[in-house]
């Protein structure tokens, strides 16, 4: 009797603290949904994140989504921007980006600016 | 059945015997008293601390309609819970805007950071009353996501500025970086 008990404590333990630990949702509602709104339903001024499964699966739309200016310039780390965006992308296409975004290749990223990121959209669109 | 009743009109014939009316009144008037004085006390005050607003935050509601109240840290503008909607809701021919400044304030109630939405109300001519400017938090122009001089009625159906409400999001994980 218990075993099964010290193992649900544990269980309990390492769920709760992984929830403490986890800032996705926490970094995507102070610096996203402002402006993309808490549902992604973005508005006439700002892009809407529910319309990113029209991207994905096309070329360079994994490094555009890093670099346009709202995820490049968002006041978060390297690591805790990667954590975000592997979030992100996986609730808003329903598919979590494979491989994982790294901290390494999200410092590559934030280094080359989108100059147009409407044009950028529109190419990767065609 | 019976038993009950007897031992009721027991009871009442006991306490008719031994207590007048007047020192029944006199006690009444006491426990009115007393209970109406009891949230003067400091103890009531201190207990304050646990009660929980209208948007289920715990702590005292404070003073909405000022610019100390904790939730306006980073507000710059007029207080909409002086413009005849509140500090959740807009004045009435006003539309709350969907695109927002958002930042954490801490309640010193529990000590906690909540995150804070100052969603503007658009729609009618500037309120005018109760102008705040604490900005907090607050980042320059360039940093236009933490930045409160933007028109933030530029998502809403009219651009004109009339009044910000700060909506509690949700309890933040740490307060935000540019504290």
């Amino acid at each position: 009797m218990k075993l099964p008990v010290a193992v649900l404590a544990l269980l309990l333990l390492t769920t709760s603290s992984a929830g403490a630990d986890s800032y996705e949702e926490h970094d995507y509602i102070l610096n996203c949904s402002g402006c993309h709104r808490i549902d992604g339903s973005g508005s006439s001024v700002v892009p809407a994140l529910q319309k990113m499964p029209e991207l994905s699966g096309t070329t360079g739309t994994r490094a555009y989504w890093v670099q346009v200016p709202g995820a490049a310039q968002a006041p978060l780390s390297d690591a805790r921007l990667a954590a975000l965006m592997n979030w992100l992308v996986k609730r808003f296409t329903g598919q979590p980006p494979a491989p994982a975004y790294t901290a390494n290749e999200v410092a590559q990223l934030r280094k080359t600016p989108l100059r147009d990121p409407l044009a950028k959209r529109t190419s990767l669109l065609r | 059945m019976s038993r009950i009743d007897r031992w009721f009109e027991g009871m009442t014939r006991q306490s008719a015997r031994r207590v007048s009316r007047r020192n029944w009144l006199a006690r009444f008037g006491g426990v009115l008293v007393g209970g109406a004085t009891l949230p003067l006390l400091p103890v009531a005050r201190a207990a304050e601390k646990h009660t929980v607003g209208e948007d289920g935050v715990k702590g005292r509601e404070g003073d909405p309609t000022r610019c100390e109240y904790w939730r306006h840290c980073a507000i710059d503008g007029f207080l909409c819970s002086c413009c005849g909607g509140s500090h959740t809701a807009c004045p009435p021919g006003t539309q709350m805007s969907p695109v927002t400044w958002i930042g954490t304030c801490r309640n010193p109630a529990d000590g906690k950071d909540y995150i804070i939405s100052y969603n503007d109300c658009c729609g009618k001519t500037f309120c005018g009353r109760c102008m705040c400017n604490r900005n907090e938090g607050e980042r320059p122009l360039y940093h236009w996501y933490r930045n409160n001089d933007i028109n933030w009625c530029g998502g809403a159906r009219a651009q004109t500025y009339s009044c910000s409400t700060a909506v509690v999001v949700k309890t933040a994980q740490e307060a935000q970086p540019e504290k």
